[in-house]
């Protein structure tokens, strides 16, 4: 036989140096991080990003689930969940996605030079690339280790910014923290002019956006201003139509979004299964999500963001039960295509609203906060204009305005705020005490956080038993 | 002037008429031979005084004849002809006696017996040196076997399938069991080395029946069975035990641990009896009391005025007792220089799950013909399509009914009942309505809710239809007088396409309207080999030499698509639905090219000795390293024709040895050596590609040395047998060696480490009693292996699940942490504690006489906790013969080995809402039962459960594998109406099971943990086989 007989090439894979023989190719390798974003590992409750977001809410304080329903996120809502270390438990699903994507990025920020294309190529993908791993290692050191402040010599997490194969010990938070900053701050640069080439990817505005949620977790006040003030230009708020429409289309307000075509959706494995309580998904199906009674009645009668929330009736019979969100539904009947939002201009004007009055100017961070609540309630007026009472006014419209978007335990971590859950009936927009199991936990309790998987403790040798979290 | 003598030839034993022996008038050369029903006619000159009767494996008998018109003569075994027993072996057949290797042979009688439908559920102890699974009870699947021990930790320890000479790549259910003649596993060196690259794990050689020459012959086999569970579901407990229990782990979490003094019980007493029966309860409520008033909250008990209004099983809904149907025809016969055997076959076997089932019509023909005294040539066709109906999803999935109907609460019931407890009428059906688990309904069931398999497995789809043929051809020319040429070529296509269905009326596609996947996949392999044999007699000396060429070549192709929206029920086909939401396909290929020769030698019949020598070369490795040396040598002595031992009750004794070489390189991947992007990941629009795999550039073959010396011995006539002792080392070992997480945790392939499997097998065969009307044998076959991994990458231990690889260690050790019991004061789980993580401020801890304990799982230490690895398996059979009746029982067992039941332990939980309980959880802890060692009830406990030795139980079982019970019609009836042979029979496969636990099927899987998977069946069987 001749010499090419044992020669074979397969057919749903390409070999690596065709990958990164040009930029084409690497974008390729780009956009199937992009869409690991979105891709459903292991069970339905994992379904990238938009899974942890809603776990970061379901251990939070402002989303009520009424029963159990399937069971899923109840062990993140009664804080069991992340305390396993198995690898398909929360923690393990959530370390093993963050790095997957940590890994490809750095394969792309390794290789990406040494293509064939345009310089401004080049530093597009290496930008987005740059972005996404930061993007990981923001989420990563906040599920795995206490807020930055005050912990900033705590164990982090293991840092590469090059392939590699063999592992490396926890190092510390600021050590991650320096990380972030620096992949950003070179994105940023990369990114600078470019515009960018579907709704799924960044771009500068994104990265400043970024930079802002981080510097809103460091504190560092004046940082977070001058970013979430840079990456809002541009971009417009909702209006009482876009907001009622179902946080299931891009709009002229996202910074970031999934755009999922139907024939890339998860289903049952997607943040709508779980959030769109008029779709025939988990919450569909009785594992509704409901916003407190607490934070309804802080929304006056106007206000739109009301309108999308099932009101209270005395022995509601109907098929959405009282304080039933209607903030996300499915765009189409029949379809699982729909976007995910992963950041929006009115993130940006909270932070920097709160940044402002924390920087003490006040008269500043009131317009800015009055521009965007009269955005969704046009008679708002801010009901303190100094002082705490602005800050706290800040973070309940935060709380409001970004309610099931995934910010609640990372609030509470900066904050240092407790869990703190009002228990009563669901009907009366409060926790289920049978189903909730922790009603008050503090916020550096260890048993917030999450566990290693052991598998990574095992095939680590640069990790050991005592490095897992206590 | 001659006369005419006519009669019939039987065997002794079964009394089966004998076709094609040679009958000669003694003295002469006249003669002929019997016809296919044993029957003679010859002409013999007047002074002849006797026939001779001549028959390979039978003792020669002469017959006077006296006056005699007509002469039946029975014919006796001839042990000591063992010689002429022909076995087979790669590139053809050899004498046993001539042989060198290690094999056993399962001939087409033991798999008669039992009634199964795929050939690799024969195997499990008839012969020594195999393990099997049992391979479930899903009609038309396949039990896996291994070949002395485990040969490979992250590649293929599977042994290679040989179908009449070729390796077979189709699907083993596929091949029609009576089309069978025998079933040759090949476990050493010298016997399997010519199929070197891939018979590293034993070969298995499966070698279909052919025509014999004479009168044609016809036989039909009928068999109709029915089954039911040989395993049966694990005890558990009822309603009114359940709602106790429950309200219990309610009350006790309320308390946020055990009831102690100082706490508020009567406070949670009461919260639970409010709570129980609600929404973040067990919702439903099948009592005749208020949901608030079915636990009382002063004695936790149920409320004495409670009576059940209704009570339904989801087994005996989900559950049958199911069908077998089996029958076969086939019609064989020959010439002088032609053969035929045609057969047709019909299976159709229901499952004990409803809406299961594998149904199959096979044919085979093999005809072979000398076309001139130099050409001879032959092929053997077969072809089958199969529909194989409830390819369930397993493991956890809800659609699979095992999982569903083993955890459902058992207050859950199938049809929906108003609040009398009565059914209601379903308004589009009429019939009565079934309980979905909807709010809608009685409520949102905490068990699975929106589903109910009796309504949605009538309703869905999930088959596959197969289609599958394998052509075997092969031309063999003499030349020279010594040469032989011979190249075959044998081909396998497989057809399989499966559907998916979810329908659109209700449970998970509900919302979309229906959703069908329809996949088709596409499968063509071939074998092509050129080999030319030369044999050599010359004196004592006899030489047998061998060299050939092979290629083998795979590829799979497959398509597959989903659509949802479909309009009308009715229908899964896609053309009737809206919107496509997957469409794919692929293709992959696998090519091997191996040069092979082979020696073999013998002097006197009693000195014998064999060399071979393969190289292959194989596409999944680089071009560099992908070529691979094999070889083997081997030797025998047979003592027993040596003059020195002359003794007449020996009849027959051997020692032979061998050692060689084989290959493995059955990895994951047909690509392994390549750094791979995966593609598909596509971003709307935008192609995209995540990384999949590291490059490995050095990786070879995986090599398994294999030494094997053993004994095969006839004594009296009477017991025979073989013992053997083998030893195979795998090296570079194709090892997926796990990186961490962190790094993207991508498995790097190296050829790393060394394992080594040990061992001995005997095997006995004692014909107690054998007279004309009573005949009893006695068969026990032993096995018993010692697995050890000698070298691990880089020495460090790899943690797999329940199992933790290491030097020194089994490749089934398991790794796990030590269950210590309950805390007698408050019902806490112990377990052993991890010293260096021990703290004595903490409350975690605690020191129990010389143990440190923790009720904190994550702090417990881990250790190896025995092996999965049995310390013996084994079967043995007994056969009797009385006049016309026969009965013959298999019993197979394995004695050691530990199973971890993660089934168990999921009936086991601390009070999960809506799954059901184990019967043992009525021990749990309580303050009045202190002690045990099942721990307290309480909901959402943390850090308090997980794998530990509380799940580990001894894994011996002994399995009545088959009884039949036969008996053949005399001949004198039979013959009236055209019958030679007609034998009927009661089967019974998988009689009864013994384990340790009831439940537990250890049997499941070689590595000792439990899936939910479908378990195996046992078989009652009516028989009829006619000889025409």
């Amino acid at each position: 036989c001749d010499k090419e007989y044992l020669d074979t090439a397969p057919s749903s894979s390409v070999p690596n140096e065709m990958v990164f023989g040009t930029t084409e190719g690497a974008t390729v390798a780009l956009n199937g991080i992009y869409r690991s974003l979105w891709t459903s590992m292991d069970n339905h409750g994992n379904y990238g990003q938009k899974s942890y977001d809603l776990t970061m809410d379901m251990m939070g304080n402002d989303v009520i689930t009424p029963v159990r329903g399937y069971g899923w996120f109840v062990a993140e809502y009664n804080h069991s969940a992340y305390a396993t270390a198995t690898t398909t438990s929360r923690s393990g699903v959530a370390w093993r996605y963050y790095y997957r994507t940590i890994n490809n990025a750095n394969l792309i920020i390794a290789n990406v030079d040494n293509a064939t294309g345009t310089q401004a190529r080049k530093d597009y993908v290496k930008g987005n690339a740059l972005f996404l791993r930061a993007h990981s290692y923001f989420y990563l050191i906040n599920m795995f280790q206490h807020t930055y402040k005050g912990h900033e010599n705590a164990p982090g997490v293991p840092l590469y910014t090059e392939p590699t194969t063999e592992g490396k010990g926890r190092g510390t938070v600021q050590e991650v923290y320096n990380q972030i900053i620096a992949d950003l701050d070179a994105a940023e640069a990369l990114l600078e002019g470019k515009t960018k080439d579907l709704v799924s990817h960044i771009n500068q505005k994104t990265v400043k956006g970024l930079q802002a949620r981080v510097a809103l977790q460091m504190e560092n006040w004046e940082r977070a201003r001058m970013k979430a003030n840079e990456a809002r230009q541009g971009y417009s708020l909702m209006n009482a139509t876009t907001y009622k429409a179902g946080f299931g289309v891009a709009n002229s307000e996202w910074m970031w979004g999934l755009q999922i075509p139907n024939d890339q959706s998860t289903i049952y494995a997607s943040f709508f299964s779980h959030m769109s309580n008029t779709a025939g998904g988990y919450a569909g199906l009785g594992s509704k999500k409901l916003i407190t009674r607490e934070l309804y009645e802080k929304m006056s009668a106007t206000d739109v963001r009301k309108e999308i929330v099932q009101a209270p009736v005395a022995d509601n019979k109907g098929t959405q039960p009282n304080y039933t969100s209607l903030k996300f539904r499915l765009p189409g009947a029949g379809s699982w295509a729909a976007d995910y939002v992963l950041m929006r201009a009115s993130e940006m004007y909270l932070i920097e609203a709160e940044a402002l009055a924390r920087l003490g100017r006040a008269p500043e961070a009131v317009a800015l906060l009055e521009t965007l609540v009269r955005s969704r309630d046009a008679a708002y007026v801010a009901p303190a204009i100094s002082g705490q009472a602005l800050i706290e006014e800040i973070l309940i419209q935060r709380r409001i305005e970004l309610w099931g978007e995934g910010f609640s335990i990372l609030d509470l971590k900066r904050l240092n705020r407790p869990v703190k859950r009002i228990t009563g009936t669901a009907a009366n927009g409060e926790h289920v005490e049978a189903l909730i199991l922790v009603k008050e936990r503090s916020i550096t309790d260890p048993q917030i956080l999450f566990r290693i998987p052991q598998d990574e403790i095992n095939n680590n040798k640069a990790l050991s038993a005592s490095d897992q979290n206590p | 002037q001659s006369r005419t003598v006519t009669g019939k030839v039987t065997g002794a034993g079964d009394n089966s008429p004998l076709p094609g022996v040679s009958v000669v008038v003694k003295g002469t050369s006249t003669g002929t031979a019997t016809n296919a029903d044993g029957s003679f006619s010859v002409n013999v000159p007047a002074d002849a005084k006797a026939l001779v009767f001549r028959y390979i494996g039978y003792v020669t008998k002469e017959a006077a004849i006296g006056s005699n018109s007509n002469i039946n003569v029975v014919l006796d075994l001839d042990n000591k002809q063992l010689a002429e027993v022909l076995i087979q072996v790669p590139y053809g057949t050899v004498t046993k006696t001539a042989f060198t290797g290690a094999e056993s042979t399962i001939s087409t009688k033991a798999i008669e017996r039992q009634q199964v439908t795929s050939v690799t559920r024969v195997l499990e102890g008839l012969v020594p040196g195999i393990q099997t699974t049992n391979g479930g009870g899903a009609p038309g699947s396949n039990a896996s076997v291994r070949v002395r021990g485990i040969g490979s930790i992250n590649s293929s320890s599977e042994p290679l399938y040989v179908v009449d000479g070729v390796p077979f790549s189709g699907t083993l259910q596929s091949i029609s069991t009576d089309d069978i003649a025998s079933v040759t596993v090949l476990k050493d060196a010298a016997a399997a080395a010519l199929y070197g690259s891939r018979a590293a794990n034993g070969v298995i050689m499966i070698t279909t029946k052919r025509g014999k020459t004479g009168k044609p012959s016809v036989a039909v086999n009928l068999r109709r069975g029915v089954s039911d569970r040989a395993i049966p579901e694990y005890e558990r407990v009822n309603e009114q035990e359940y709602y106790e229990l429950m309200w219990e782990a309610m009350r006790n979490a309320k308390l946020g641990g055990a009831p102690t003094a100082g706490k508020d019980i009567a406070g949670a007493n009461k919260f639970a009896s409010d709570n129980i029966a609600g929404g973040n309860g067990l919702v439903y409520n099948p009592y005749n009391v208020p949901g608030n008033q079915v636990i009382d909250a002063t004695t936790g008990r149920l409320n004495p005025n409670a009576r059940l209004l209704y009570s339904d099983s989801w087994a005996d809904e989900l559950f049958q007792q199911s069908n077998r149907t089996d029958v076969n025809m086939n019609v064989s016969g020959g010439a002088e220089k032609s053969d035929y055997y045609l057969s047709v076959g019909y299976i159709k076997e229901e499952g004990v799950a409803k809406f299961s089932g594998y149904d199959r019509v096979n044919a085979r023909a093999s005809i072979n013909t000398q076309v001139t005294n130099w050409l001879k040539s032959g092929i053997n066709i077969a072809g089958n399509m199969s529909e194989n109906q409830g390819n369930y999803a397993t493991g956890t999935a809800t659609s699979n009914p095992f999982y569903y109907s083993r955890y459902m609460g058992p207050i859950y019931p199938v049809w929906q009942r108003d609040g009398e407890g009565k059914f209601v009428t379903d308004p589009t059906t009429g019939d009565r309505a079934l309980d979905w688990g909807n709010a809608s309904q009685m409520g949102a069931r905490p068990y699975a809710p929106n589903s109910n398999l009796l309504g949605s497995l009538a309703l869905d789809e999930r088959s596959i239809r197969r289609s599958e043929a394998t052509v075997n051809t092969f031309a063999e020319v003499k030349f020279l007088e010594d040469f032989t040429f011979k190249t075959t070529f044998g081909g396998n296509y497989y057809n399989g396409f499966g559907t998916t269905f979810q329908n659109s009326l209700y449970g998970d596609a509900q919302n979309v309207s229906g959703r069908s996947t329809k996949s088709d996949t596409r499968t063509t392999s071939y074998t092509f080999n050129q080999v030319l044999t030369w044999n050599k007699q010359f004196g004592n000396h006899s030489l047998r030499a061998l060299a050939g060429h092979e290629n083998y070549e795979y590829e799979s192709r497959n398509v597959s698509a989903t659509k949802t929206g479909f309009a009308f029920p009715g229908t899964n086909e896609l053309a009737a639905a809206a919107t496509i939401t997957d469409g794919t396909s692929g293709f992959s290929d696998h090519k091997i090219e191996s040069y092979f020769s082979q020696l073999n030698y013998s002097l006197s019949d009693k000195y014998l000795a064999s060399a071979s020598f393969r190289r292959d070369g194989t596409s999944r490795f680089y071009k560099d390293s992908r070529w691979g040396n094999f070889y083997s040598i081997g030797a025998g002595w047979r003592i027993s024709e040596e003059d020195f031992l002359s003794a007449d009750w020996i009849d027959e004794l051997k020692l032979r040895g061998s050692y060689g070489e084989q290959g493995n390189e059955a990895t994951d991947s047909y690509y392994q050596w390549q750094g791979l992007y995966s593609l598909g990941w596509n971003n709307g629009n935008a192609p995209g590609a995540i990384v999949s795999s590291l490059p490995a550039l050095d990786l070879i073959w995986e090599s398994n040395a294999n030494f094997n010396v053993g004994a095969d011995f006839r004594f009296f006539n009477k017991v025979e047998g073989t013992v053997e002792y083998f030893q195979r080392i795998s090296s570079n070992l194709l090892f997926a060696v796990p990186t961490p997480y962190s790094t993207g945790g991508l498995e790097m392939w190296q050829n790393i480490g060394t394992m080594s499997n040990n061992g001995w097998e005997l095997q006995l065969g004692y014909n107690a009693i054998n007279t004309s009307d009573f005949d009893w044998r006695m068969d026990l076959n032993l096995t018993s292996y010692k697995n050890k991994i000698k070298e691990m990458p880089n020495g460090d231990p790899i943690i797999n699940g329940t199992k933790r690889l290491a030097e020194g260690k089994d490749i089934y050790a398991f790794w796990l942490r030590e269950y210590y019991g309950v805390d007698p004061n408050n019902g806490d789980a112990l377990y052993r504690t991890d010293k260096t993580l021990y703290n004595p401020a903490s409350s975690a801890y605690q020191i129990i006489g010389q143990d440190t304990v923790t009720n904190n799982i994550n702090n417990a230490t881990y250790a190896y906790r025995g092996s999965a690895i049995p310390d013996l398996i084994g079967g043995f059979s007994n056969s009797f013969r009385y006049k016309g009746f026969d009965l013959a029982v298999l019993m197979t067992f394995q004695v050691g080995g530990k199973f971890y039941d993660g089934n168990y332990a999921g009936l086991m939980h601390r009070g999960t809402y809506g799954t059901h309980f184990s019967k043992d959880i009525l021990n749990r802890w309580t303050p009045e039962n202190t002690n045990t060692d099942v721990p307290r009830l309480q909901q959402g406990i943390a850090s308090q459960d997980g794998a530990s030795t509380r799940w580990l139980f001894d894994a011996s079982y002994l399995n009545v594998k088959n009884i039949n019970l036969g008996y053949t019609l005399p001949n004198t009836l039979t013959s009236r109406i055209g019958v030679n042979n007609m034998r009927a029979f009661v089967s019974v496969d998988n009689a009864k099971i013994f384990t340790k636990n009831e439940g537990m099927d250890p049997q499941r899987s070689f590595t000792g943990t439990s899936d939910f998977s479908y378990p195996v069946m046992r078989t009652f069987t009516l028989g009829l086989n006619g000889n025409f």
